[in-house]
Protein backbone atom coordinates (compact mmCIF):
# COMPACT_ATOMS: atom_id res chain seq x y z
CA UNK A 1 0.00 0.00 0.00
CA UNK A 2 1.46 3.61 -0.77
CA UNK A 3 -0.14 6.82 -0.26
CA UNK A 4 -3.24 7.54 -2.65
CA UNK A 5 -3.70 4.09 -3.83
CA UNK A 6 -7.35 2.49 -4.10
CA UNK A 7 -5.88 0.73 -0.45
CA UNK A 8 -4.49 3.71 1.28
CA UNK A 9 -7.82 5.38 0.08
CA UNK A 10 -10.18 2.59 1.33
CA UNK A 11 -8.45 3.21 4.90
CA UNK A 12 -9.18 6.69 4.82
CA UNK A 13 -12.63 6.32 4.16
CA UNK A 14 -13.16 3.88 6.93
CA UNK A 15 -11.43 6.64 9.23
CA UNK A 16 -13.58 9.03 8.24
CA UNK A 17 -16.28 6.69 8.35
CA UNK A 18 -15.70 5.37 12.21
CA UNK A 19 -15.25 9.29 13.57
CA UNK A 20 -17.45 10.72 15.40
CA UNK A 21 -16.57 14.66 15.20
CA UNK A 22 -18.24 13.77 11.26
CA UNK A 23 -20.80 12.48 12.20
CA UNK A 24 -22.05 15.21 13.97
CA UNK A 25 -20.59 18.15 11.74
CA UNK A 26 -20.96 15.81 8.49
CA UNK A 27 -24.70 15.66 8.37
CA UNK A 28 -25.33 17.96 5.48
CA UNK A 29 -22.59 16.97 3.35
CA UNK A 30 -23.70 15.51 0.40
CA UNK A 31 -21.29 16.11 -2.42
CA UNK A 32 -19.91 13.95 -5.10
CA UNK A 33 -15.88 15.56 -5.16
CA UNK A 34 -13.30 14.57 -7.99
CA UNK A 35 -9.51 14.11 -6.02
CA UNK A 36 -6.80 14.41 -8.42
CA UNK A 37 -3.07 13.47 -6.77
CA UNK A 38 -1.20 14.17 -9.37
CA UNK A 39 -1.97 11.22 -12.20
CA UNK A 40 -4.47 9.00 -9.44
CA UNK A 41 -7.88 10.40 -9.52
CA UNK A 42 -10.90 9.49 -7.85
CA UNK A 43 -14.38 10.44 -7.43
CA UNK A 44 -15.06 10.06 -3.05
CA UNK A 45 -19.05 10.03 -2.47
CA UNK A 46 -20.57 11.86 0.04
CA UNK A 47 -23.86 11.52 1.30
CA UNK A 48 -25.14 12.97 4.97
CA UNK A 49 -21.76 12.96 6.07
CA UNK A 50 -20.62 9.51 5.07
CA UNK A 51 -18.13 8.59 2.98
CA UNK A 52 -20.29 6.64 0.53
CA UNK A 53 -17.79 5.37 -2.51
CA UNK A 54 -14.26 5.68 -3.80
CA UNK A 55 -14.66 5.11 -7.29
CA UNK A 56 -11.65 5.44 -9.14
CA UNK A 57 -12.52 4.66 -13.34
CA UNK A 58 -12.89 8.19 -13.98
CA UNK A 59 -14.47 8.17 -17.95
CA UNK A 60 -16.06 10.75 -20.46
CA UNK A 61 -19.49 9.78 -18.17
CA UNK A 62 -18.56 10.47 -15.10
CA UNK A 63 -19.88 13.65 -12.84
CA UNK A 64 -18.89 15.40 -9.63
CA UNK A 65 -19.87 18.29 -8.26
CA UNK A 66 -16.31 20.05 -7.32
CA UNK A 67 -12.67 18.90 -8.39
CA UNK A 68 -9.59 19.70 -6.20
CA UNK A 69 -6.88 18.95 -8.43
CA UNK A 70 -2.33 19.08 -7.18
CA UNK A 71 0.89 17.49 -7.89
CA UNK A 72 1.36 14.33 -6.14
CA UNK A 73 3.81 16.29 -4.37
CA UNK A 74 1.60 19.22 -3.03
CA UNK A 75 -0.87 16.52 -1.47
CA UNK A 76 1.91 14.19 -0.20
CA UNK A 77 2.72 17.57 2.46
CA UNK A 78 -0.65 18.13 3.16
CA UNK A 79 -0.79 14.20 4.32
CA UNK A 80 1.96 14.38 7.01
CA UNK A 81 1.63 14.45 10.54
CA UNK A 82 2.59 18.06 10.93
CA UNK A 83 2.45 19.01 7.30
CA UNK A 84 4.67 21.98 6.36
CA UNK A 85 3.93 25.61 6.37
CA UNK A 86 1.62 26.16 3.13
CA UNK A 87 0.58 23.04 3.06
CA UNK A 88 -1.72 22.27 6.40
CA UNK A 89 -5.12 23.10 4.43
CA UNK A 90 -6.38 23.15 1.05
CA UNK A 91 -7.45 26.80 1.21
CA UNK A 92 -3.95 27.52 1.99
CA UNK A 93 -2.61 25.46 -1.01
CA UNK A 94 -5.18 26.78 -3.67
CA UNK A 95 -4.64 30.76 -2.27
CA UNK A 96 -4.18 33.04 -5.02
CA UNK A 97 -0.78 33.83 -3.50
CA UNK A 98 -0.24 29.97 -4.08
CA UNK A 99 -1.95 28.25 -6.38
CA UNK A 100 -0.77 24.51 -5.49
CA UNK A 101 -3.90 23.35 -5.35
CA UNK A 102 -6.69 23.43 -8.18
CA UNK A 103 -10.31 24.38 -6.92
CA UNK A 104 -13.02 23.93 -9.71
CA UNK A 105 -16.53 23.14 -10.47
CA UNK A 106 -19.47 23.92 -8.25
CA UNK A 107 -16.96 25.50 -5.35
CA UNK A 108 -20.25 26.77 -3.80
CA UNK A 109 -21.03 23.24 -2.27
CA UNK A 110 -17.38 23.29 -0.95
CA UNK A 111 -17.85 26.25 0.61
CA UNK A 112 -21.26 25.48 1.96
CA UNK A 113 -19.59 22.35 3.92
CA UNK A 114 -16.21 23.25 4.24
CA UNK A 115 -16.18 22.94 8.08
CA UNK A 116 -17.08 18.81 7.44
CA UNK A 117 -14.91 18.58 4.05
CA UNK A 118 -11.82 20.04 5.64
CA UNK A 119 -12.40 17.65 9.17
CA UNK A 120 -12.31 14.52 6.35
CA UNK A 121 -9.30 15.29 4.77
CA UNK A 122 -7.21 15.87 7.73
CA UNK A 123 -8.17 12.34 8.89
CA UNK A 124 -5.75 11.88 5.33
CA UNK A 125 -2.57 12.27 8.12
CA UNK A 126 -3.84 9.22 10.30
CA UNK A 127 -3.94 6.66 7.45
CA UNK A 128 -1.48 4.35 8.19
CA UNK A 129 0.27 2.73 5.53
CA UNK B 1 -11.65 30.84 47.14
CA UNK B 2 -14.13 31.98 43.73
CA UNK B 3 -11.91 31.46 41.05
CA UNK B 4 -11.94 35.26 39.14
CA UNK B 5 -9.79 36.56 36.14
CA UNK B 6 -8.15 40.08 36.63
CA UNK B 7 -10.08 41.14 33.41
CA UNK B 8 -12.93 43.83 33.75
CA UNK B 9 -15.04 45.33 30.91
CA UNK B 10 -16.80 48.48 30.29
CA UNK B 11 -18.48 50.11 27.66
CA UNK B 12 -17.22 53.96 26.51
CA UNK B 13 -18.45 56.39 24.41
CA UNK B 14 -16.51 57.65 21.58
CA UNK B 15 -17.63 60.31 19.33
CA UNK B 16 -16.66 60.01 15.56
CA UNK B 17 -17.54 62.70 12.68
CA UNK B 18 -20.76 63.65 14.37
CA UNK B 19 -21.40 60.01 15.19
CA UNK B 20 -21.34 58.48 18.94
CA UNK B 21 -20.03 54.74 19.03
CA UNK B 22 -20.44 52.68 22.14
CA UNK B 23 -18.01 50.94 22.24
CA UNK B 24 -16.93 47.84 24.81
CA UNK B 25 -13.45 47.12 26.04
CA UNK B 26 -11.67 45.14 28.52
CA UNK B 27 -8.70 45.95 30.20
CA UNK B 28 -6.14 44.74 32.90
CA UNK B 29 -2.63 46.02 34.77
CA UNK B 30 -0.99 49.05 35.39
CA UNK B 31 1.61 51.29 33.47
CA UNK B 32 1.74 51.89 30.12
CA UNK B 33 -1.25 51.64 27.91
CA UNK B 34 -1.34 48.86 25.71
CA UNK B 35 -4.18 48.82 22.96
CA UNK B 36 -4.68 45.29 21.35
CA UNK B 37 -6.54 45.14 17.97
CA UNK B 38 -8.49 41.74 16.85
CA UNK B 39 -8.10 40.47 13.56
CA UNK B 40 -10.60 40.49 11.19
CA UNK B 41 -14.64 39.39 11.96
CA UNK B 42 -14.04 38.80 15.73
CA UNK B 43 -13.56 40.44 18.80
CA UNK B 44 -11.08 41.28 22.39
CA UNK B 45 -11.66 37.71 23.41
CA UNK B 46 -8.47 36.61 21.64
CA UNK B 47 -6.36 38.45 23.51
CA UNK B 48 -7.76 36.84 26.82
CA UNK B 49 -4.55 34.98 27.70
CA UNK B 50 -1.97 38.27 27.44
CA UNK B 51 -4.68 40.56 29.61
CA UNK B 52 -4.62 37.74 32.45
CA UNK B 53 -0.76 37.29 32.37
CA UNK B 54 0.82 38.95 35.32
CA UNK B 55 4.13 39.04 33.41
CA UNK B 56 2.16 41.30 30.95
CA UNK B 57 0.22 43.78 33.11
CA UNK B 58 2.80 44.17 35.53
CA UNK B 59 4.25 46.97 33.18
CA UNK B 60 1.52 47.76 30.74
CA UNK B 61 -1.76 48.34 31.24
CA UNK B 62 -3.77 45.54 28.85
CA UNK B 63 -6.52 47.20 27.17
CA UNK B 64 -8.19 44.94 24.44
CA UNK B 65 -11.39 47.15 22.50
CA UNK B 66 -14.39 45.32 19.82
CA UNK B 67 -14.26 47.00 16.82
CA UNK B 68 -17.82 49.23 15.90
CA UNK B 69 -19.59 46.01 14.98
CA UNK B 70 -17.76 43.53 16.84
CA UNK B 71 -18.22 41.52 19.87
CA UNK B 72 -20.25 43.99 22.20
CA UNK B 73 -19.57 46.78 20.04
CA UNK B 74 -23.10 47.43 18.30
CA UNK B 75 -23.19 48.94 14.95
CA UNK B 76 -24.03 52.42 14.26
CA UNK B 77 -27.13 53.96 14.09
CA UNK B 78 -28.57 52.74 10.46
CA UNK B 79 -26.13 50.56 10.40
CA UNK B 80 -28.79 48.06 7.63
CA UNK B 81 -28.80 51.21 5.29
CA UNK B 82 -24.96 50.49 4.04
CA UNK B 83 -22.68 47.71 3.07
CA UNK B 84 -19.95 47.20 5.70
CA UNK B 85 -16.46 48.22 4.42
CA UNK B 86 -14.24 48.86 7.09
CA UNK B 87 -11.78 51.45 5.46
CA UNK B 88 -7.81 52.69 6.52
CA UNK B 89 -9.45 55.83 7.49
CA UNK B 90 -11.79 54.91 9.73
CA UNK B 91 -9.99 52.44 11.45
CA UNK B 92 -6.97 54.26 12.46
CA UNK B 93 -9.09 57.18 13.00
CA UNK B 94 -11.42 55.60 14.70
CA UNK B 95 -8.65 53.78 17.05
CA UNK B 96 -7.09 57.24 17.86
CA UNK B 97 -10.25 58.71 19.20
CA UNK B 98 -11.02 55.63 21.33
CA UNK B 99 -7.34 56.42 23.32
CA UNK B 100 -8.10 59.83 23.30
CA UNK B 101 -11.55 59.30 25.11
CA UNK B 102 -10.13 56.88 27.69
CA UNK B 103 -7.43 59.52 27.88
CA UNK B 104 -4.22 56.88 26.67
CA UNK B 105 -1.35 59.18 26.59
CA UNK B 106 0.86 57.67 23.75
CA UNK B 107 -0.19 54.06 23.69
CA UNK B 108 1.40 50.84 22.57
CA UNK B 109 -0.66 49.69 19.87
CA UNK B 110 -0.76 46.04 18.81
CA UNK B 111 -2.58 44.22 16.80
CA UNK B 112 -2.57 40.87 14.57
CA UNK B 113 -3.60 40.79 10.74
CA UNK B 114 -5.67 43.52 10.13
CA UNK B 115 -4.86 44.84 13.70
CA UNK B 116 -1.13 44.75 12.58
CA UNK B 117 -1.65 46.27 9.34
CA UNK B 118 -3.42 48.86 10.67
CA UNK B 119 0.30 49.50 12.56
CA UNK B 120 1.53 50.99 9.06
CA UNK B 121 -1.56 53.28 8.58
CA UNK B 122 -0.53 54.70 12.45
CA UNK B 123 3.08 55.05 11.78
CA UNK B 124 2.28 56.82 9.16
CA UNK B 125 -0.30 59.40 10.37
CA UNK B 126 -0.75 59.46 14.12
CA UNK B 127 3.43 58.95 14.74
CA UNK B 128 3.42 61.66 17.42
CA UNK B 129 0.70 59.95 19.46
CA UNK B 130 1.94 56.29 19.78
CA UNK B 131 4.75 54.89 22.07
CA UNK B 132 5.63 51.79 19.75
CA UNK B 133 3.72 49.66 17.55
CA UNK B 134 3.56 46.03 17.21
CA UNK B 135 2.22 44.57 14.04
CA UNK B 136 1.23 40.49 14.29
CA UNK B 137 0.82 39.00 10.94
CA UNK B 138 1.41 42.12 8.76
CA UNK B 139 2.76 43.42 5.61
CA UNK B 140 2.04 46.15 3.66
CA UNK B 141 -0.22 44.40 0.58
CA UNK B 142 -2.36 41.07 1.95
CA UNK B 143 -5.07 40.57 -1.28
CA UNK B 144 -6.65 37.44 -1.98
CA UNK B 145 -9.87 37.83 1.07
CA UNK B 146 -12.50 39.79 0.05
CA UNK B 147 -14.52 36.71 -0.92
CA UNK B 148 -18.35 36.64 -1.80
CA UNK B 149 -18.68 33.10 -0.02
CA UNK B 150 -17.69 35.05 3.42
CA UNK B 151 -21.21 36.68 3.07
CA UNK B 152 -23.43 34.64 1.36
CA UNK B 153 -27.16 33.83 2.25
CA UNK B 154 -26.81 30.43 0.60
CA UNK B 155 -24.05 29.43 3.58
CA UNK B 156 -23.74 29.20 7.14
CA UNK B 157 -21.78 32.96 7.48
CA UNK B 158 -20.03 31.96 10.97
CA UNK B 159 -18.91 28.18 10.27
CA UNK B 160 -17.50 29.49 6.73
CA UNK B 161 -15.57 32.58 8.36
CA UNK B 162 -14.20 30.55 10.71
CA UNK B 163 -13.23 27.53 8.62
CA UNK B 164 -11.53 29.63 6.04
CA UNK B 165 -9.24 31.08 8.79
CA UNK B 166 -9.07 27.54 10.48
CA UNK B 167 -5.89 26.68 8.40
CA UNK B 168 -4.15 29.70 9.10
CA UNK B 169 -3.09 28.13 12.26
CA UNK B 170 -0.09 26.20 13.06
CA UNK B 171 -0.69 22.33 13.70
CA UNK B 172 1.75 22.70 16.66
CA UNK B 173 -0.90 24.82 18.23
CA UNK B 174 -3.10 23.29 20.84
CA UNK B 175 -5.94 21.84 18.97
CA UNK B 176 -8.46 23.28 22.18
CA UNK B 177 -6.96 26.89 21.29
CA UNK B 178 -7.39 26.62 17.64
CA UNK B 179 -11.22 25.77 18.18
CA UNK B 180 -11.40 28.51 20.09
CA UNK B 181 -10.14 30.86 18.03
CA UNK B 182 -12.54 29.13 15.36
CA UNK B 183 -15.28 29.46 17.92
CA UNK B 184 -15.03 33.58 18.04
CA UNK B 185 -14.77 33.46 14.26
CA UNK B 186 -18.05 31.85 13.77
CA UNK B 187 -19.99 34.51 16.50
CA UNK B 188 -19.21 37.47 14.13
CA UNK B 189 -22.16 39.57 12.79
CA UNK B 190 -23.18 38.77 9.02
CA UNK B 191 -20.59 40.15 6.62
CA UNK B 192 -18.55 41.48 9.00
CA UNK B 193 -15.60 39.51 8.85
CA UNK B 194 -16.34 40.35 4.71
CA UNK B 195 -16.12 43.88 5.37
CA UNK B 196 -13.04 43.89 7.05
CA UNK B 197 -11.39 42.18 4.85
CA UNK B 198 -12.05 44.93 2.45
CA UNK B 199 -9.15 47.06 4.51
CA UNK B 200 -7.08 43.87 5.01
CA UNK B 201 -6.87 42.80 0.85
CA UNK B 202 -8.21 46.03 -0.60
CA UNK B 203 -8.25 49.48 0.94
CA UNK B 204 -5.00 48.26 2.84
CA UNK B 205 -2.60 48.78 -0.06
CA UNK B 206 0.61 50.18 1.60
CA UNK B 207 3.52 49.15 -1.03
CA UNK B 208 3.89 52.83 -2.05
CA UNK B 209 4.13 54.23 1.13
CA UNK B 210 6.60 52.61 3.64
CA UNK B 211 9.40 54.66 2.30
CA UNK B 212 6.95 57.28 3.49
CA UNK B 213 7.73 56.08 7.43
CA UNK B 214 10.02 57.92 9.01
CA UNK B 215 11.31 55.49 11.76
CA UNK B 216 10.14 58.03 14.76
CA UNK B 217 8.15 55.03 16.18
CA UNK B 218 9.68 52.01 16.81
CA UNK B 219 7.54 49.06 14.68
CA UNK B 220 7.67 45.63 15.37
CA UNK B 221 7.09 42.96 13.15
CA UNK B 222 6.10 39.54 14.30
CA UNK B 223 4.82 36.80 12.03
CA UNK B 224 4.01 33.00 12.67
CA UNK B 225 5.66 30.52 9.76
CA UNK B 226 2.30 28.82 9.18
CA UNK B 227 0.69 32.14 8.07
CA UNK B 228 -0.64 32.00 4.60
CA UNK B 229 -2.59 35.16 4.05
CA UNK B 230 0.82 36.98 5.01
CA UNK B 231 3.57 34.72 4.77
CA UNK B 232 7.24 35.58 6.79
CA UNK B 233 8.48 36.52 3.67
CA UNK B 234 5.82 39.25 2.70
CA UNK B 235 6.56 40.61 6.28
CA UNK B 236 10.61 40.67 5.78
CA UNK B 237 9.72 42.08 2.16
CA UNK B 238 7.82 44.81 4.21
CA UNK B 239 10.33 45.48 7.07
CA UNK B 240 12.93 45.53 4.93
CA UNK B 241 11.22 48.61 3.72
CA UNK B 242 10.21 50.35 6.84
CA UNK B 243 12.88 52.79 8.48
CA UNK B 244 13.54 51.96 12.00
CA UNK B 245 11.63 48.82 12.50
CA UNK B 246 12.63 44.80 13.50
CA UNK B 247 11.49 41.46 11.97
CA UNK B 248 10.58 38.47 14.44
CA UNK B 249 9.90 35.36 12.29
CA UNK B 250 7.53 33.19 15.03
CA UNK B 251 8.43 29.15 14.37
CA UNK B 252 5.45 26.50 14.68
CA UNK B 253 2.67 29.31 14.62
CA UNK B 254 0.44 30.70 12.76
CA UNK B 255 -1.84 34.15 11.99
CA UNK B 256 -3.45 34.16 15.44
CA UNK B 257 -0.34 34.16 17.95
CA UNK B 258 -2.17 35.67 20.84
CA UNK B 259 -5.04 32.97 21.01
CA UNK B 260 -3.83 29.93 19.50
CA UNK B 261 -0.65 29.21 21.06
CA UNK B 262 -0.38 31.97 23.82
CA UNK B 263 2.51 30.03 25.66
CA UNK B 264 4.34 29.92 22.12
CA UNK B 265 4.04 33.67 21.22
CA UNK B 266 5.01 34.91 24.68
CA UNK B 267 8.73 33.18 23.99
CA UNK B 268 8.84 36.08 21.23
CA UNK B 269 6.62 39.16 22.67
CA UNK B 270 8.29 39.46 25.84
CA UNK B 271 11.75 40.45 24.75
CA UNK B 272 9.69 42.83 22.51
CA UNK B 273 8.01 44.30 25.34
CA UNK B 274 11.39 44.22 27.05
CA UNK B 275 12.75 46.54 24.38
CA UNK B 276 8.93 48.82 24.00
CA UNK B 277 9.64 49.46 28.12
CA UNK B 278 12.57 50.94 27.08
CA UNK B 279 11.33 53.48 24.29
CA UNK B 280 9.65 57.02 24.74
Amino acid sequence: MAAFDARWMERWQSLVNQDSVTKIIGRHLSADVLMEFGSVAYVVSFVNGTLTRVAQNIGPETTYDFALRGPQDTWGKFIQPIPPPMYNDIWAMAHPLHGRLKIEGNVKVMWQNLRAFTWALDMMRNVKE
Amino acid sequence: MAKIEPITGRYIYVPYEGEEYRVFYEEAGQGIPLVCLHTAGTDSREWRHQLCDPDINRNFRVIALDLPRHGKSIPPKGWWKEEYKLTAKFYAEFLMAFCRELGLEKPVIMGSSMGGNICLHLALNFAKDVRSLIAIEACDYSPGWWLDWLWNPHMHGGEVAATSVYGLMAPQSPLEYRQETWWFYAQGGPGIFKGDLYFYSVDHDFRGLCSKLDGKVPIYFMTGVYDFACTPEMTEQTAKKVKGSECIIMEEIGHFPMSENPVTFKKYLIPVLAKVLQNK
